[in-house]
């Protein structure tokens, strides 16, 4: 059986240079994929394409996106349509901007329930209804009158995960769904996710910045340095034994709540760069391993074991040096 | 150990935002109480980190402290003087010794200044000084802050968002003042930026002995910058305590609901752990529960919570915390 989404050599441009370069990987089913990169690595920018919702100006220069054998990308918009919110389902960052103030929620609801699942008036208000509760939202009769502004954050981001999962689609895909929420809130979307996950097998790709949230909810990660996957692997590998320089970096500049040292963080040197276009290693501007080598060629990626792979030349060294 | 000198003495510090209904004939017909009646101290050369969510009211405390704005009541006495009653050239004096590094680099550097001008500002208004002595003076302080002195004639689009950052810090630093608060300074940059911005802190707490009140929501990145923390909730302090008596040891519902909370980027751990997931959001500060003002989400919350408002003690030296039942 095929894997639920197959992504291969996914190459994206805008006018001022490329964004996503050589991007493949593989979504299992029931699987929780985590990708982690910090602004302007492309993990946004990968997740639109999905979607086939890149902004003006983006281009998809090759390589192809098979969601259940079936390239995407040779859709036809008309098809596409059927594709998006039914198979594939999106959740935002921002909750207020991607919900429409001057439509209730019961309104934005029922309306995706009645186009793509043909429902009734009254059968997709108690399907709603139902959604919102499904999602902790409580009165939830009450709350489909409620316009987005009348809710807090948490609950708009509750209304967005409800809008996601109301066609039962085959894969989520959550942009950085919880970095404007509260610590407290935050919490209580892991579990909802968690939760949900568990009840309807859901698979998901989260989007984050944040190496404590994936750490608790991915089985797969992915990490993305400038437009590149530069490490991937099961969640446990990547933390405990990573490979790429970049990784290494990312983990020591996070200081850890329940450990408390009075080291000096380990800080990456440098910022990453807005576009590529210089050849060589995409991090080797900013690495303490990167010689000559790294400068001329970007490496090729090295199978450390079935799951487990990293873009470096020197990944032994990297990982002696753990 | 020697007993570590105040810095800032802060009073039952109040600031309400009143709420008015009509245009023309507005009346007031409420209050929001963004700070109600906190109060706490400032050591001298330590970092104070302040938490809380939003709407807890910790940035309030920060612009208030700096008179900002106006605080509603309490005091704030700063080597012991009572800095909410001086006035003119006194306060004037006063204000450089404090000063403040902003959340958004973008927004709180005048995009029609050159960083010269930027970081030079105060020098002129504040520090007398003039033509030469001023470009010395910010080329020494762009090179602290670890930016070349090239950069004095750029403008801030030029630079990114840690870069940014820096001028903000140079900026505060120009008057040489013994406190700074860092109101979420990290919060809009990059992970990797981030641990270079606050190392960048740390060393030059070192080098030129300042005092922070770093405002955060990041708890990570708190406990690992400050020496002692401070837990604000709609308004109210709920506990302070140093940092690893917060962190094993806390007192309130709140903060060990908060402290759970937080994702740690470690698999194992996020595995095993059990989390404390507390029920709905944060009362509007318009109308705060009565009583204890966490009693609507405590998990602990007993009939006692929701009429009588918890004093706010020292539990244990040095340790305090608002709640009946610590």
């Amino acid at each position: 059986m095929p894997d639920l989404l197959e992504i291969e050599n996914l190459r994206i441009s805008f006018q001022k240079g490329s964004v996503v370069n050589d991007v493949s990987y593989s979504v299992r089913q029931g699987e929780i994929v985590g990708i982690v990169g910090e602004s302007g690595s492309g993990k946004s920018m990968h997740a639109l394409s999905i979607m086939r919702l890149l902004p003006t100006g983006g281009r998809i220069n090759g390589g192809a996106i098979r969601f259940r054998g079936k390239n995407l990308l040779g859709l036809e918009s008309e098809e596409m349509r059927q594709v998006r919110g039914r198979q594939i389902a999106m959740i935002f960052q921002d909750p207020i901007s991607s919900l429409n103030p001057v439509y209730s929620v019961g309104f934005q609801l029922t309306e995706m329930l009645r186009r793509h699942l043909g429902m009734g008036r009254v059968q997709a208000i108690a399907r709603a209804a139902e959604l919102l509760t499904l999602v902790g939202i409580p009165d939830a009769r009450q709350r489909l009158n409620n316009y987005p502004h009348q809710m807090s954050g948490g609950m708009r981001q509750r209304v967005m995960i409800a809008m996601s999962i109301a066609c039962n689609p085959d894969l989520i895909i959550a942009d950085e769904p919880t970095t404007a929420l509260d610590v407290t809130i935050q919490a209580q979307i892991i579990e909802l996710i968690k939760r949900l996950r568990r009840e309807f097998n859901l698979t998901v790709i989260w989007i984050s910045h944040d190496l404590g949230v994936i750490a608790g909810l991915a089985e797969t990660v992915n990490v993305m340095y400038a437009g590149h996957i530069v490490e991937r692997g099961p969640v446990h590998a990547i933390y405990k034994n990573p490979h790429h320089p970049y990784t290494v970096g990312l983990l020591g500049s996070m200081p850890r709540l329940d450990q408390r040292t009075n080291e000096k963080l380990v800080s990456i040197p440098g910022r990453p760069p807005e576009v590529i276009n210089l050849p060589g290693c995409v991090f080797a501007p900013r690495c303490l391993h990167a010689d000559q080598k790294c400068r001329a060629e970007m490496p090729p990626v090295t199978q450390l074991d079935v799951a487990h792979q990293v873009r470096c030349w020197h990944w032994s060294r990297v990982a002696a040096g753990n | 150990m020697e007993q570590p000198k105040t810095l800032v003495d802060i009073r039952s510090l109040k600031k309400y935002f009143p709420i008015t209904r009509g245009i023309v004939f507005s009346r007031k017909i409420g209050d929001i109480r963004a700070v109600d009646g906190i109060s706490f101290k400032i050591f001298e050369g330590e970092t104070l980190g302040l938490v809380g969510e939003s709407g807890s009211g910790k940035t309030t405390v920060g612009r208030t402290l700096l008179r900002l704005q106006e605080p509603t009541d309490g005091e704030i006495i700063v080597r012991g003087e009572d800095f909410l009653r001086v006035g003119g050239s006194r306060l004037k004096k006063m204000r450089r010794s404090m000063q403040m590094i902003f959340q958004d680099p973008h927004a709180s550097l005048n995009p029609r200044m050159r960083v010269e001008d930027i970081v030079g500002e105060p020098l002129r208004i504040q520090g007398g000084l003039s033509g030469k002595d001023v470009r010395r003076r910010v080329a020494k302080l762009l090179e602290l802050v670890g930016l070349t002195t090239e950069t004095m004639e750029r403008y801030p689009h030029e630079f990114s968002g840690g870069q940014r950052q820096r001028i903000g810090i140079a900026r505060a630093l120009a008057l040489n003042p013994s406190l700074i608060v860092c109101d979420e300074a990290i919060a809009s940059l990059d992970v990797s930026i981030q641990a270079q911005i606050v190392n960048l802190l740390e060393e030059l707490q070192d080098r030129l002995g300042l005092t922070y009140l770093f405002i955060a929501h990041d708890l990570s990145m708190v406990r690992h910058i400050s020496d002692r923390i401070a837990v604000m909730y709609l308004g109210k302090m709920m506990e302070l305590a140093n940092r690893d008596e917060i962190y094993n040891a806390p007192l309130h519902p709140y903060t060990r609901a908060l402290i759970s909370a937080v994702p740690v980027p470690d698999p194992d751990v996020e595995a095993t752990r059990q989390r404390i997931v507390l029920e709905g959001d944060i009362p509007s500060p318009a109308s705060p529960p009565k009583g204890c003002v966490f009693s609507t989400r405590c998990p602990m919350a007993k009939d006692k919570c929701f009429s009588l408002v918890p004093e706010y003690r020292e539990a244990r030296p040095g340790h305090y915390v608002a709640c009946h039942f610590a």
